[in-house]
């Protein structure tokens, strides 16, 4: 009896799980939507002028962004790392991949920072020019998310430190990491439009 | 050291630990069949592009400086 009553909260489980990661994924192809609009506005706006800086205005280096890139990228890689240490029961493998994925991220905006301080002295500004508008809009999009993203990975963490998942549930650590992969695909396009193409 | 070849360096080295590990993260989740684990798939495989526009930015086959 007990044994049925234990497998059907495990079907209503599994059932409830495949819901809220469905209205999930939802939730992330509606904001590659919204990055979507913002890279064609950004295309659009490159394809209308013959050069690209426009003559004048600073241009953001491309090794900075190179290994800042590389920061966020493997920020990825250890929030990859933290999950499966958790799904095989590898608290101190999970705590130290996660600990390093918030530091990363934390990096990451960092260096968006110093970046953007650089910028500064060479003079571009957001109203200042087309380039710098869509420059400080899609990197500025971007960094909110990945500052939401250090948010969500901490409450997660304090949230599994409390005991709130197993490791037969654990729907809040899959979202924190499907959200922190899609932060970091949505870089590698915003980095190959803004500084390599 | 110049600051530029650094730069350059750490992107380079960087990339090639990072690219090398999403791969194998990739390979391990390769036979999962889960609607977040075909997700993962394709992040990690993206990742792993993304690493590899690293290197080529880096060592200047792609990109302006």
């Amino acid at each position: 009896m007990a044994s049925e009553a234990l497998l059907s909260e495990d079907a209503l489980y599994s059932e409830i799980r495949g819901q809220r990661l469905l209205g999930f994924l939802l939730f992330l192809i509606s904001d590659c939507i919204l990055f979507s609009s913002f890279i064609f506005a950004y295309l659009y706006m490159r394809s209308s002028v013959a050069v690209w800086p426009p003559p004048g205005v600073g241009k953001a280096d491309l090794y900075v962004a190179a290994v800042n890139s590389i920061v966020l990228f493997g920020s990825g890689a250890t929030m990859h790392y933290a999950i499966e240490g958790f799904k095989h029961g590898k608290r101190g493998r999970f705590l130290g991949f996660m600990i390093a994925t918030i530091v990363l991220g934390s990096l990451f905006l960092s260096g968006q920072a110093y970046e953007y301080s650089h910028l500064a002295q060479l003079k571009t500004t957001w109203p200042g020019s087309t380039y710098g508008a869509s420059f400080f809009t899609l990197t500025g999009m971007h960094g909110f998310h990945v500052f939401v993203g250090v948010v969500f990975l901490i409450i997660v963490l304090l949230q599994t430190l409390r005991g709130t998942y197993d490791r037969h549930r654990y729907f809040g650590l899959t979202a924190a990491t499907l959200y922190w992969h899609f932060v970091d695909v949505i870089w590698v396009a915003l980095f190959f439009l803004l500084y390599v193409y | 050291m110049d600051q530029v070849v650094l730069e350059r360096t750490i992107a380079v080295i960087g990339a090639l630990i990072v690219g090398a590990s999403a791969l194998t993260s990739l390979a391990g989740e390769w036979k999962k069949t889960g609607l977040d684990d075909q997700v993962s798939k394709v992040m990690l495989g993206l990742l792993t592009v993304g690493c590899v526009i690293v290197i080529l930015a880096a060592t200047g086959v792609v990109g302006k400086v």
